[in-house]
């Protein structure tokens, strides 16, 4: 039996809340907590840092946002106050994202920030990094995610249809964070791959475009795999100009069976990118040769690789999800990702 | 119990710019340099190229200038922006086709102004939202860019002297200050 609640809810003043909040255009099209001085204090309170501190920039707007300006947009988006420190290290992460700097926010693609969350922070928080990892169900991974975007929107001032110019958007944008699946991974984790030391809790974050499923539950090697792997990356959909930045959220059953064959996290990669690309022909039958650029024009039969290269931030890898079916997600980097990770402080 | 609720936007309501206020324009085109800065975006080049040259026909002693701003989304790095003071008596910028670079391009041209260079930026009309709300963000809501046909990506060589030809005419118009808001157009 619940316990009774002792306090009483006015339903009309949480409704005018609700409404004052979609009234002045603060939100997200999903109702938002009010920010109040002891909301925000009880926020700032997780944190060293000082309120005042530059927690963001955007260059093109010559715009910054505070430490305290994150807090308001972290209790609005349904944080946690012991969330907070997270979602500043998403800031940090994403300040490091040239795309983000250089107009992403503002971009016809819509991208959706990916903040990938190591550590045992992931516990403490309770951010999901099994069944259902891109959620919904889970309170931080649903609402770290959002407070950038309110972030982005408030403190900003970047809102759909004007200075924002998304074309159709992104499913899942500012709703993607996620935890690595440690656990079930056979090697080591994104933060320790970008030079984060063992054991300390860190973030990383990338703009992603789009994501494709790779459901591949019933190989029978791991060559297979990776083949299924470079089909899905060498589409060419998501092509804009020479290469196609890519990262793979990596199911475990895949990782494992990698593993298994003996490769190492990179040597999956190698794999991949060694392979993954289309001819100058392939391209130019979709629109998309690349004879214009340095270097052309190109012979029909010239391959040109979809991944610059195997480091990586060109290919990060990340292991996520369960393992009840094999299926693994490709996503779009708009960009390039730092390849760097950002410990929680 | 009650409690203010925090307005989220307060801090960029109450960082207001100074108002920008147009360069000074020249009677005539004749006698000066043109800069022709372009934002790396596909044809781009081609487009200023064909207005520049459109403009060096009209007028006696036209120097044209390429310049160019290799991050389209960024506001224009200060060396450039003093290259072009050094350089230019009058700027042409373009072209927007994006959600970020018709923004930044505005912002630039406003920039310029600010620093005495007369200036015609151009940005497709797909992008009228963006490039409008960076002038209201600068301060100046009524901020005169001008449009051309969305996309710009896709012309061949032929549409794009036919744009230079349509675009030479608003411009020298901007750049000359006869005309005070071609976008509307």
């Amino acid at each position: 039996m619940s316990e009774h609640i002792a306090v009483t809810l006015d339903p009309d003043v949480a409704t005018g809340v609700a409404e004052e909040i979609y009234g002045r255009g603060w939100t997200d099209g999903l109702p938002a907590l009010p920010a109040t001085e002891e909301s925000v204090q009880r926020f700032l309170a997780t944190t060293q840092r000082a309120e005042d501190e530059v927690a963001a920039h955007h260059p093109q707007l010559e715009r910054h946002v505070t430490v305290r300006d994150v807090a308001v947009s972290a209790v609005m988006a349904g944080c946690l106050p012991e969330y907070f420190p997270v979602v500043l290290a998403a800031w940090d992460a994403l300040s490091a994202e040239r795309a983000a700097l250089g107009g992403g926010w503002q971009s016809t693609s819509g991208p959706g920030p990916l903040i990938i969350v190591n550590g045992p922070i992931r516990h403490q928080l309770g951010i999901n990094s099994e069944g259902g990892v891109l959620g919904p169900g889970f309170r931080a991974n649903a609402t770290i995610p959002r407070a950038i975007g309110l972030t982005v929107r408030n403190g900003f001032g970047i809102r759909p249809r004007e200075l924002e110019q998304a074309t159709v958007g992104t499913v899942g944008r500012w709703q993607l964070c996620i935890g690595e699946n440690e656990e079930a991974s056979p090697w080591e984790p994104l933060s320790e791959e970008a030079g984060v030391e063992p054991g300390v809790s860190a973030v990383a974050a990338t703009l992603v475009r789009t994501f494709e499923v790779v459901d591949n539950r019933s190989f029978t090697s791991a060559e297979e795999v990776l083949a299924d792997f470079v089909d899905t990356i060498q589409r060419s959909g998501a092509l804009i100009g020479r290469h196609s930045p890519t990262g793979i959220l990596l199911n475990p059953a895949h990782a494992q069976l990698f593993a298994g064959a003996g490769m190492s996290k990179q040597d999956v990669r190698e794999w991949i990118v060694a392979r993954a690309g289309r001819t100058e022909a392939e391209l130019q039958a979709v629109g998309k040769g690349l004879s214009h650029l340095p270097g052309g024009p190109f012979a029909a039969d010239h391959r040109h690789p979809t991944l610059a290269d195997a480091k990586p931030a060109t290919l990060p890898i990340i292991v996520a999800g369960t393992s009840n079916a094999a299926m693994s997600m490709v996503f779009r980097v708009l960009g390039l990702w730092s390849g760097r990770s950002f410990p929680v402080r | 119990m009650t409690a203010e609720i925090i307005d989220p936007t307060q801090h960029f309501h109450a960082s207001s710019a100074v108002t920008p206020t147009d360069a000074a324009r020249p009677e005539t085109l004749a006698g000066l340099r043109i800069g022709l800065l372009g934002n790396t975006k596909r044809n781009a080049d081609s487009i200023l190229d064909a207005i520049g040259s459109r403009l060096a026909d009209r007028h006696t002693e036209v120097a044209l200038i390429p310049r160019t701003k290799t991050q389209f989304a960024m506001p224009l790095p200060v060396e450039l922006v003093e290259e072009l003071i050094r350089d230019c008596d009058v700027v042409v910028i373009g072209v927007g086709d994006c959600g970020s670079c018709s923004a930044s391009a505005v912002a630039d041209a406003i920039t310029l102004e600010n620093v005495g260079l007369p200036t015609a930026v151009i940005c497709t009309d797909a992008f009228v939202q963006p490039s409008s709300a960076m002038a209201g963000l600068k301060g100046a809501p009524d901020f005169p860019y001008l449009l051309t046909a969305h996309p710009i990506a896709n012309l061949t060589a032929e549409g794009i002297e036919e744009r230079g030809e349509q675009l030479a005419t608003q411009v020298e118009a901007r750049l000359v200050g006869s005309a005070r808001a071609v976008a509307a157009a």
